[in-house]
């Protein structure tokens, strides 16, 4: 476990250090997708081949890493390595609008590094300096292309992010103090050390400590109405950037919820954790789903479409319940690919035809058929369309809902899921099959074949998912389950 | 028959310290001046180091009253004086626009503190040095941090806002949790200040491009 840990982790800072200190991009870019391909095979390691789904420990007491932590993990390395590979064709000369192309590189691996210690984080101070890591470096990546407006909206994601976390912070202090009757003075707010015992912690400072942690990470994961920050960097951010936000950051802040959550589950009762989850998660739900509906600009859509997506997750461990829970889990994974591609997808559009505004594009299918393609197939997937695994995640989240007599949830789910596919699907599906209008030549250029790799791995881990779940992630998803959700 | 609790000059101490951080984030409201701003910022975190000083004397713990020390040097000198390197004369002396005015921030702070130590004291939460609500006045400059940033339109504002903020945490943690590890403390001091080099290089980059310090003008995304 100790030599895939290391690697995880260790592969990311050595690609940031030799693509900083390295000349030119020619090294930057191979050095990545190798450091993001290791990273991710020693994950999958991790995580399947050394029993991550019982819980194992490393490095002393630094890394601990159990079912729930390996979902995150797996969500977290997957689309680094995706977002790696398209990096290295959207940064080729004439397809992206890259601007601060020294920095990209070594940024986007410290970015790869900070998602993957989150999951990996023993101690919640660790974790929560890992989630912080996370903005002020992809607050810098939202800037890359180097407009007015992404720097506004870089501002407003520091501001708001790193003011959530410091709420946050105070979550974890006020967790400390309500185990500190149990485990003495001085002892180290450890997941190992504070779970064993979580069912003696000060229930009232647990429940503020939740409380806290929920508005405060929340902030981070877009929940509503903590969401201010989220729909504006989503959309100047470069498109791989955008994908690395919403398939990986979101569930990253998420995963501190859940992971503090399950402690304070065990102090106060399954009631109170799980309505908290149920109020955001609905209302996240509710409302970013029909601000979708209502966007002009297509990455702006699908920014809202992730805090959609996020309170998919939140409400189906709120429902709780081994299926739900399931299906929520399986969610994080799900949307992770399927956003991913989405924003791949946008990256595409906006290379070829220079807008964020969804009328500015057209005649997608007839200039560039196979981002065309890749396009409806993002939409049909974030829309929860069989067969990719977002279908089978939502279906499980409603079978659990309707299993545990959640007929409202459930239903909201359905209704909100079913009016915001019709709004997104509407909107790319004129972007896509309407006539063309005069195609430039740099709309109808050839495929970057680095770029539709990574769509095209995005689609088969969906289509796969959806049709399959092997094994051993039934057996990770079950654990994951187990640690926060299934307990009601 | 429980004994009565006792007070001597180290509680003495933490009171007129935690007073002094209150009145300090009351200050901050009043202040309309950006290099005020930063100047009442250097001033509480100054009374934060004193406080984490007081705490390790008080608890024999050395790794505090290092902290206390480092967070002196960083937080009461070394950040505002590289915010106030970064600004020009005409920006140090720029009345910051205001939401609300003075006056009304001043009510408005008044309630949140008064609200911070009702909420806090539902908690029953007492430290060694401090009796409950210990996190009255933690919450306080929290929630004071939060009204600062929002009503106060002008980027250096909105950091110090933040760092008033994070110095109400750093209260929090000396006051409640003074046995977390001092490595934890370290590594968060090195994040405010990793945290305040990002800041400083998106303030620059936005100043370049002529608008100013002021954040009137960001509101182009909107929807």
């Amino acid at each position: 476990m100790t030599i895939a840990v290391l690697l995880i982790a260790g592969l990311p800072l050595a690609a940031a250090l030799a693509s900083w200190l390295g000349r030119g991009e020619a090294l930057a870019a191979p050095a990545s997708v190798a450091a993001a391909l290791g990273c991710f095979a020693a994950a999958l390691v991790a995580v399947f081949g050394l029993g991550a789904a019982e819980g194992e420990r490393a490095l002393g007491s630094i890394v601990y890493l159990d079912g729930l932590g390996g979902v995150f993990l797996l969500a977290a390395s997957g689309v680094y390595l995706l977002v790696a590979v398209y990096s290295a064709g959207y940064l080729r000369p004439g397809v992206g609008h890259v601007r601060l192309r020294r920095l990209y590189w070594p940024l986007l691996n410290l970015f790869g590094f900070a998602l993957v210690a989150t999951p990996l984080a023993d101690n919640l101070a660790v974790l929560w300096v890992a989630v912080e890591l996370t903005t002020v470096v992809s607050a810098v990546l939202v800037t890359s292309e180097g407009t007015d407006a992404s720097l506004e909206a870089a501002w407003k994601y520091l501001v708001i992010g790193s003011a959530g976390l410091a709420v946050g912070l105070l979550g974890i202090v006020v967790l400390y103090l309500a185990a500190a009757p149990v485990l003495g003075g001085s002892f180290s707010p450890r997941v190992t050390v504070l779970a064993p015992v979580a069912g003696s912690l000060d229930p009232g400072l647990a429940r503020a400590a939740f409380a806290l942690v929920i508005v405060g990470f929340g902030t981070k994961v877009g929940l509503v109405p903590m969401h201010a920050w989220l729909p504006d960097a989503h959309s100047e951010a470069p498109s791989p950037v955008s994908a690395m936000l919403s398939g990986a950051l979101l569930a990253a802040a998420l995963y501190a919820v859940l992971r503090i959550g399950a402690i304070a589950e065990a102090a106060t009762g399954p009631t109170y954790v799980h309505t908290l989850l149920l109020v955001f998660g609905a209302a996240s739900l509710v409302l970013a789903g029909l601000f979708a509906l209502r966007q002009a600009n297509y990455k702006r859509l699908l920014a809202y479409s992730s805090i959609e997506h996020m309170g998919i997750v939140a409400l189906g461990i709120g429902i709780g319940g081994p299926v739900a829970a399931y299906g929520a889990f399986l969610h994080v994974l799900a949307h992770a690919a399927a956003k991913a591609l989405a924003f791949f997808g946008a990256g595409e559009l906006l290379s070829r035809f220079e807008t964020r505004e969804a009328a500015g594009v057209r005649g997608v299918m007839r200039t560039a058929p196979l981002a065309g393609v890749m396009v409806l197939a993002a939409a049909l997937a974030i829309g929860g369309m069989p067969p990719f695994a977002v279908f089978r995640s939502e279906l499980l989240i409603v079978s659990g809902g309707f299993a545990r007599s959640s007929y409202f949830l459930a239903g909201l789910l359905v209704v909100v899921a079913n009016v915001a596919f019709a709004g997104i699907y509407r909107t790319f599906h004129v972007m896509v099959l309407s006539p063309a209008e005069g195609a430039s030549e740099r709309a109808a250029r050839a495929p970057q074949p680095l770029m539709g790799a990574a769509m095209l791995g995005c689609v088969a881990a969906l289509v796969a998912l959806g049709l399959w779940i092997p094994a051993p992630l039934d057996q990770l998803l079950q654990s994951a389950a187990g640690v926060i959700g299934a307990r009601t | 028959m429980t004994a009565a609790p006792h007070y001597d000059l180290a509680h003495a101490l933490a009171a007129l310290l935690a007073t002094g951080a209150l009145l300090s984030a009351l200050a901050l409201l009043g202040a309309k001046l950006v290099h005020e701003q930063v100047r009442v910022y250097a001033v509480q975190s100054a009374l934060a180091a004193a406080f984490a000083a007081l705490a390790g004397a008080h608890h024999g713990a050395v790794d505090l009253v290092i902290l206390g020390a480092l967070t002196l040097a960083t937080k009461g000198w070394l950040i505002p004086f590289a915010i106030n390197r970064q600004l020009t004369f005409e920006a140090a002396e720029h009345e910051v626009p205001l939401v609300i005015q003075v006056p009304t921030s001043l009510i408005a702070g008044a309630a949140l503190a008064g609200f911070a130590y009702w909420s806090a004291g539902a908690l029953h939460a007492s430290g060694a040095l401090v009796p409950a609500p210990a996190l009255g006045m933690p919450i306080a400059l929290v929630l004071i941090g939060f009204l600062f940033m929002t009503t106060r339109q002008n980027l250096i504002s909105q950091i110090v806002g933040l760092l008033v903020l994070e110095n109400g945490v750093f209260f929090a943690t000396v006051a409640v949790a003074p046995g977390l590890p001092f490595a934890i403390g370290f590594l968060l001091l090195f994040d405010v200040i990793t945290a305040v080099l990002f800041y400083a290089v998106l303030a620059r980059l936005i100043v370049a491009r002529a608008r100013g310090t002021s954040v009137i003008d960001l509101n182009t995304l909107r929807g």
